[in-house]
């Protein structure tokens, strides 16, 4: 029965520089992940606070026994940033391409592609593992059984499932933080670091909906995604991915190891999530190929 | 400059070209586009015909196939490529890797557009799409300002077409899920953003709400105009503060600056709205046929704004990501 | 500003429905859109499922209503009272000359929907669907009339010539309501 990985995806929010440093270091020697992506995917701005810390990490993680992924930007615009994707994408480091602009660079050599690049079917996806894509994270819109569909047909890959955390919705050319506080983009004072899991966004009738991250959109409610793992092994998936946010990941990881090695239920996985301190309720609908706020088994849908 | 204009339907086809199109762009009736509305697009049949009319105006046809093609399905969008081709479409406008390997292995004399889906905003991007699929014009994602398009353009050897006028998406087009998130239906996925199944107009004790798949996306005062609940264009609650978050309900117009899009090298412009009656594209096509013309000739800002002045269509309008201020 | 528009309109609206002849309106109506169906099949095909939803059309000047189901050779149009709504699918609600101002395309459905000229209730992808429809059939009044030749071209122009009247009126009555 093949085992089926765990992977710790990039951190999406502004954290300062020793707050990336502790997170990391204690995944380095807690956390039950085999897989760790690292660096800023949201916002080129951002990436100067966290430059230098990143040596260190990835030593640490390394000495812990993790295998280390360089995400690069989703959306790179200046020379500034397309040349840090060039950069990352020409050191030794297996990759995380989230945006066609590294394919250039990187084409021939081992890289994941990451949830922001379209991949949507067996075509695409055999495009990709033609030019060097080992793993794949398809969008977060596609449902298990698309994925698995794709997965039968591109069989060299590893298909991974965005089963943890806010879910990445959109990207903008403008910075929703920086609009909130009556700020422009390019003086934009880093309001966004004041939200470390994103800023709340309410529809005008109170319900819970969605969370901005600078230019980025996510979901209100959190993709707690508890599936039977033989389901997994059916559709042929072989990673879950966890996205960093500031409750305990260290645990997040352990519930889920136990979900993937049969040692707890998917309802007693869902249970131990939801007794951390998520940032909104939990959903899974995507995987079901339902709206992406849905959770299943859930009463009133 | 090239002035591309819109269809949703042969009616409205023949409506641009009367107007002043350059070249029409339409799409196949099911979700190989991204205007995959109730009522909308073209049959193979419509098409073949519409491709006639416009030729025999001495004008284009570009198709769009716009959409990514799902696990398994993948031949429709083949076909729909096949079907473009033998119609004798002058372009297909796809996005998705599968839809554009197909067209390049198999229809060489055929030529392709990047679709604006694909959101191709860097020299590298642009160049792997060139290389791998010899795009031959890439439609520009509407983030990019003036200077931005300029600075592109000199760094890439392949047509750019830049939009102009109509609804105006704030995310990256392409990756944007905010719709499927609500209602299950997105543009990558089903061809529609905010599809209007989900959308309901009910009057409340304070007015008339306007929801998605339940969430209310915004309300108006009883005698208030109202608008469609497009996610990206809804008022919402976020740091204590209600606003326009992401974007006011406003449409691109960018009647301002098309001396600069001329000066950035851009090729052709496009008009939005395909999901729009043939009322709205005669006008809108008319206008900036006029305004183009004016650019061409060298006219001045003061002339192109009195052509497009009397170009009303209800709401505000913005310049959206081409002026810097805007982000 | 809605009232200006009613008050103009209304007197256009009484005259056009006694004029058409000496069968039931609803019979009328029926006969018309079948013999359309015969004549441009492709409109109904653009309806796609929604072709047998039932649509409720209140002009909102006039003392009765319509209840539509546009199924091509199948189609059926029935007066109805202001109420009977309870079969309906969608409802569409509007003075009459915006209504038929629709059906030839003069005049854009999203203006008149958005300013509230025209409402619309149920369901939404049904109503965008008539929509899209109607702006590729390219009608005129008479076609919705039964009317053919000569008499149609009358009608035609006597309706169109009222309605860029009622446009005038309209577009008067949005400039005020915009400024106020």
């Amino acid at each position: 029965m093949p085992r089926i990985a765990l992977t710790l995806g990039p951190v999406f929010f502004h954290w300062p520089a020793d707050r990336l440093a502790d997170f990391y270091r204690r995944i380095a020697d807690q956390a039950a992940i085999d897989r760790v992506h690292i660096g800023e995917v949201v916002c080129g701005k951002r990436m100067p606070f966290s430059d230098s810390i990143w040596p260190e990490v990835i030593e640490r993680l390394e000495r812990g026994g993790k295998e280390v992924v360089l995400s690069t930007l989703a959306a790179p615009a200046t020379i500034r940033e397309r040349r840090a994707v060039n950069d990352w994408c020409s050191e030794g480091r297996l990759v995380e391409i989230n945006d066609v602009t590294a394919i250039p660079a990187r084409s021939g050599q081992a890289f994941v592609i990451g949830p922001f690049v379209n991949v949507y079917n067996e075509s695409s996806a055999r495009f990709f593992a033609a030019r060097g894509a080992r793993t794949i994270c398809p969008p977060v819109e596609l449902s298990l059984d698309s994925i698995g569909s794709i997965a039968r047909n591109c069989s060299d890959v590893d298909f991974e499932i965005f089963a943890f955390g806010r879910l990445p919705l959109a990207l903008s050319g403008r910075c929703y933080h920086a609009r909130l506080n009556n700020l422009h983009k390019d003086s934009c004072q880093f309001t966004c670091e004041q939200d470390p899991d994103g800023l709340a966004v309410d529809t005008i009738d109170g319900q819970e909906f969605l969370a901005v991250n600078g230019v980025q959109t996510l979901s209100n409610q959190v993709q707690a995604f508890c599936p039977e793992p033989d389901d997994l092994r059916a559709h042929g998936i072989r990673r879950l991915r966890l996205s960093p946010h500031t409750a305990d990941m260290v645990a997040v990881a352990e519930a889920y190891r136990g979900l993937l090695d049969g040692t707890q239920s998917p309802t007693s996985t869902r249970f131990a999530l939801s007794c951390l301190e998520l940032p909104g309720g939990m959903v899974d609908g995507y995987l079901s190929g339902k709206p992406g706020f849905h959770l299943t088994g859930s009463a009133d849908q | 400059m090239e002035l591309i204009c819109p269809a949703g339907t042969p009616a409205t086809l023949r409506a641009a070209v009367v107007a002043g199109a350059d070249a029409v762009y339409c799409g196949f009736r099911n979700e190989t586009n991204a205007r995959n509305f109730p009522g909308l697009n073209f049959s193979t049949a419509e098409l073949a015909e519409g491709v006639r009319f416009a030729k025999g105006h001495g004008k284009k046809v570009l198709v769009a196939i716009n959409t990514f093609a799902q696990p398994g399905r993948v031949d429709l969008w083949r076909k729909a490529v096949d079907e473009a081709a033998q119609c004798g479409a002058d372009a297909v406008i796809a996005a998705d890797l599968a839809v554009l390997d197909h067209a390049a292995n198999n229809h060489p004399g055929l030529r392709l557009h990047l679709s604006v889906q694909a959101a191709a905003s860097t020299p590298e991007a642009v160049k792997f799409y060139v290389d791998a699929f010899r795009v031959r014009r890439v439609v520009l994602p509407r983030v990019l300002s003036v200077q931005e398009i300029a600075a592109l353009n000199r760094m890439i050897d392949v047509e750019t077409e830049a939009f102009v006028f109509g609804g105006l998406c704030v995310m990256v087009e392409g990756r944007c899920y905010l719709s499927s998130y609500a209602t299950g239906k997105s543009p990558n996925l089903s061809g529609v953003c905010s599809p209007p199944e989900h959308v309901t107009y009910e009057d409340d004790a304070e007015g008339t709400a306007a929801r998605l798949a339940g969430f209310t996306i915004d309300r108006y005062a009883r005698s208030q105009p109202t608008g469609y609940p497009t996610l990206c264009k809804g008022r919402f609650t976020a740091g204590g503060k209600t606003s326009y978050l992401f974007e006011d309900p406003v449409s691109l117009n960018a009647g301002g600056v098309l001396a600069g899009l001329k000066a950035a090298g851009v090729t052709a412009l496009k008009i939005e709205g395909r999901q729009r009656g043939k009322a709205y594209v005669s006008e809108v096509v008319r206008a900036f046929r006029k305004a183009v013309d004016a650019v061409e000739a060298g006219g001045d800002a003061a002339e192109i704004d009195r052509i497009l002045a009397g170009m009303s269509e209800g709401g505000r309008q913005t310049e959206g990501a081409y002026k810097k201020t805007w982000r | 500003m809605a009232d200006e528009l009613r008050d103009g309109s209304l007197p256009l609206a009484r005259i056009l429905f006694p004029k058409v002849g000496a069968l039931p309106l609803g019979t009328l109506l029926t006969r018309a859109l079948r013999d359309l169906a015969r004549r441009q099949p492709n409109l109904f095909e653009r309806l796609g499922e929604h072709k047998s939803a039932c649509f409720f059309v209140n002009p909102t000047d006039l003392s009765f209503a319509f209840l539509v189901v546009p199924d091509g050779e199948r189609s059926l149009v029935r007066v109805v009272g202001k109420s009977e709504t309870s079969s309906a699918a969608v409802l569409i609600s509007g003075p009459i000359l915006m209504l038929l101002g629709l059906l030839d395309g003069s005049l854009d459905g999203d203006a008149l929907f958005f300013r509230r000229i025209v409402s619309i209730g149920g369901r939404t992808e049904a109503v965008l669907a008539l929509r899209n429809a109607i702006d590729d059939a390219e009608l005129r009044p008479a076609d919705l009339l039964g009317l053919h030749g000569v008499l149609g071209r009358l009608a035609d122009n006597a309706i169109l010539g009222s309605l860029r009247a009622a446009r005038r009126l309209a577009c008067r009555g949005l400039d005020q309501g915009e400024r106020s």
